[in-house]
């Protein structure tokens, strides 16, 4: 070997977590956020909530598909969804539709070079936003019963 | 040169295939119409209705997906949320490390749910809008 390697060749052969900067994480393991970077818990998130808003999906496809059956079977999910766990429900949505979605806004920047070096600010702000959007939508929700 | 020789080895080393650009694109078009679909779909359907957890009745229901503007936009929301949907599934699950078989299979896996999911949500929006 000569004297000019690169820093961490030695390494290169070890089994374990690969560690590295910025966004992005290896294949394996994107669900355990422990200690990695902003990026990468922001990664998690983003894919929980994308699977959990899959679901969601489903769900209220089963959900509208009582439409079909009329208005008494309509109704009587209406009693049910208007109760105070149905209404947390709807909040947990909101926050999952608004992480994703504003995380996709910082994704879509960074990742098309528009601010490639702004994503912790990016991730800041917009979850200000997020936050103030989330409270308002709770208040709006718990507020109508 | 020596890195895109290194590039060639972690290609031949990973049966992994990294996500293309042309599936990024519609990943992120497909968000940001999302993001504006949704933003109407939320307002309209949920915060400008004067009920518990702003939920329409079932009268209320037909008439507002009768409404053509608002049934064009429900048809446009459910084809962006499904591409996107099964192109976030299809992301996750490539992330296993799926080899080119079972890569194959998850591809026509989600092609037909999503496509079984168009069929139903647009029977379901054409059915519901036809009782109005």
């Amino acid at each position: 070997m000569s004297g000019r390697e690169l820093p961490g060749t030695e390494r290169r052969g070890d089994d374990g977590p690969v560690l590295r900067k910025g966004v992005g994480i290896p294949a394996s393991g994107w669900f355990d956020p422990r200690g990695r970077a902003l990026g990468g818990f922001a990664f998690a998130v983003n894919r929980v909530t994308g699977l959990g808003l899959v679901a969601y999906l489903y769900l209220h496809l089963a959900v509208l598909s009582m439409l079909l059956r009329g208005e008494s079977a309509w109704s009587g999910f209406l009693r049910l969804a208007t109760n105070w766990l149905f209404l947390s429900l709807d909040v947990l949505l909101i926050f999952g539709i608004l992480y994703h979605g504003l995380n996709g806004i910082r994704v879509a920047l960074v990742g098309s070079g528009v601010v490639p070096d702004r994503q912790k600010a990016l991730w800041w702000a917009l979850g200000v936003i997020g936050t103030i959007t989330l409270a308002f939508s709770a208040l709006h929700i718990y507020g109508s019963r | 040169m020596a890195t895109a020789r290194i590039r060639e080895t972690v290609r031949r080393r990973s049966p992994r295939v990294p996500r293309s650009a042309g599936e990024w694109r519609i990943m992120t078009l497909t968000g940001l119409g999302l993001l504006v679909l949704l933003t109407i779909h939320m307002i309209a359907n949920h915060f400008v209705v004067k009920s518990v957890g702003g939920l329409r009745d079932y009268r209320q229901v037909l008439a507002y997906i009768a409404n053509p503007v608002i049934f064009t936009i429900e048809s446009l929301f459910l084809l962006f949320v499904t591409v996107h949907a099964m192109l976030g599934l299809r992301s996750v699950l490539l992330d296993l490390d799926a080899g080119p078989r079972l890569h194959r299979w998850i591809d026509r896996g989600l092609a037909l749910l999503g496509l079984a999911t168009l069929a139903y949500g647009y029977f379901l929006i054409g059915t519901l809008a036809s009782r109005a």
